[in-house]
């Protein structure tokens, strides 16, 4: 399967990686949230890929951010646990086109609807794992909660601003 | 058999999952302990290198900021020179040289990777232990307190940033000398606490809070912040002191770390101490 898509792909995981730890890890809103971007590569990959091969290539970006972050299979663990929980989300937020062949999640081919319920969905699972794991304890309970709603609600937006902006495919 | 294989390939997304996050998992527990050091020479020698490039290019930008700072600095520096003192000729025995001994040394340093919204957040820098830093040794910013250096490489080290929850400073409140610990809460990165402050003590808001130098990591008088708020619950014999630190971790890209120049000899007299 070495075609455009492969390719797209490689270089989505780069750059998706670089944004993350020199963009968006250096942002804080008081200090609160913590926008985290790198879920839009396995939002995006495409949906004929393995489900297998999906929670390696996860593993993989997991890893990658947290070489640089320093925080050792935190993401990674969060990451894997999202492409797992992917394909219950789009049947979940099912829509008749999914299962068309050649369809790509984004916002051309499924429509702004369900792209936004398909993003917030699998953001909102990956910081509520992480942010769970991060704290490693359910003592500053409220606290966490309060990060992983503030937090999913400024990556989701990131996510779709940067779908916005990068369409994956211009017809 | 054939049962069992086809049984795991049903279900081998649920086992490539439980596999995968097993291996996550130890990771993360097995990086998880103080000593970071396997994670600092190992894996971040790469990314720490693509990490000083783009520090290098961020630096530049807030060249500007920085150099004012360093000019302010030197000038307070330079306002306690000798030569900036007015001499008096019956006081000039006070100020030979050997009536003093250094006690600590500073080594200026660069952060090339910083982290504050964690629960715990660890900072790398320039320096490692070929230009003499070792493990334990303080850091400072020109505005105050950064952390403990907890590991170190050839020519990085990575420092437990006081916002971390394993972080506990001997701090002092300059209006009444009296002392207490600084912990980090977790919250709001910049928002400390201030325990064990007995409740009989006067507070108001907006002193300040210093190092007390008890502990040979940082000199006494080192700023911490100043208190933003202070309750105490009834019942209780110690407040609940809220302290905004003084320096903005988000902002910081020069250090200092700090040489205790006779740390070896307090430490002797403690194992004396501890001895009998």
């Amino acid at each position: 399967m070495l075609n455009r898509n492969f390719f797209i792909n490689i270089l989505r995981f780069i750059a998706v990686v670089l944004a993350q730890v020199f963009i968006f890890n250096k942002l804080n809103f008081g200090g609160i949230a913590n926008p985290m971007i790198y879920p839009l590569f396995i939002i995006l990959l495409p949906f004929e890929t393995n489900n297998n091969l999906n929670l390696i290539v996860a593993f993989m970006l997991g890893l990658s951010v947290d070489l640089f972050t320093g925080s050792m299979g935190l993401h990674t663990s969060a990451a894997v646990f999202t492409a797992f929980i992917r394909p219950l989300a789009y049947r979940v937020i099912s829509s008749n086109r999914v299962y068309e062949s050649g369809i790509k999640p984004g916002i051309n081919d499924l429509g702004i609807r369900w792209f936004i319920s398909y993003t917030f969905f699998l953001v909102f699972a990956h910081h509520f794992f992480f942010f769970f794991i991060e704290s490693f304890s359910f003592n500053e309970f409220w606290h966490t909660l309060l990060k992983i709603i503030i937090s999913t609600l400024l990556s989701s937006l990131f996510i779709i601003i940067l779908d916005f902006i990068f369409k994956p495919n211009k017809k | 058999m054939r049962n069992l294989i086809s049984f795991i390939i049903k279900y081998s997304f649920l086992f490539v999952f439980l596999f995968l996050e097993i291996i996550a998992f130890s990771l993360l527990v097995s990086n998880n302990s103080y000593q970071r050091s396997a994670y600092i020479s190992a894996s971040n020698k790469l990314t720490s290198n693509i990490q000083n490039t783009i520090s290098e290019t961020t630096d530049y930008i807030g060249l500007k900021d920085v150099n004012e700072k360093l000019a302010t600095e030197n000038a307070f520096l330079r306002s306690q020179l000798l030569e900036s003192n007015l001499w008096k000729a019956d006081s000039l025995l006070q100020y030979i040289d050997t009536q003093k001994t250094q006690f600590y040394t500073y080594i200026h340093s660069q952060i090339i990777s910083n982290s504050f919204q964690s629960r715990d957040n660890y900072l790398i820098l320039d320096k490692g232990s070929s230009d003499g830093v070792e493990v334990e040794m303080g850091v400072i910013s020109s505005d105050g307190i950064v952390g403990i250096v907890n590991s170190v490489s050839e020519n990085f080290c990575s420092v437990i940033s006081i916002l971390h929850s394993k972080s506990a400073i001997d701090a002092k409140i300059t209006s009444n000398e009296y002392t207490g610990t600084c912990f980090w809460p977790g919250s709001d990165y910049r928002l400390g606490e201030l325990k064990n402050i007995p409740s009989h003590t006067k507070l108001t808001k907006g002193d300040t809070v210093v190092t007390s130098g008890n502990s040979s990591i940082f000199p006494p008088e080192i700023p911490i912040g100043f208190i933003n708020d202070f309750k105490l619950k009834p019942g209780r014999s110690f407040y609940n002191i809220e302290i905004q630190y003084n320096t903005d971790y988000n902002k910081i890209s020069h250090v200092y770390i700090i040489h205790n120049l006779l740390k070896g000899e307090l430490k002797k007299i403690k194992e004396v101490r501890n001895a009998k």
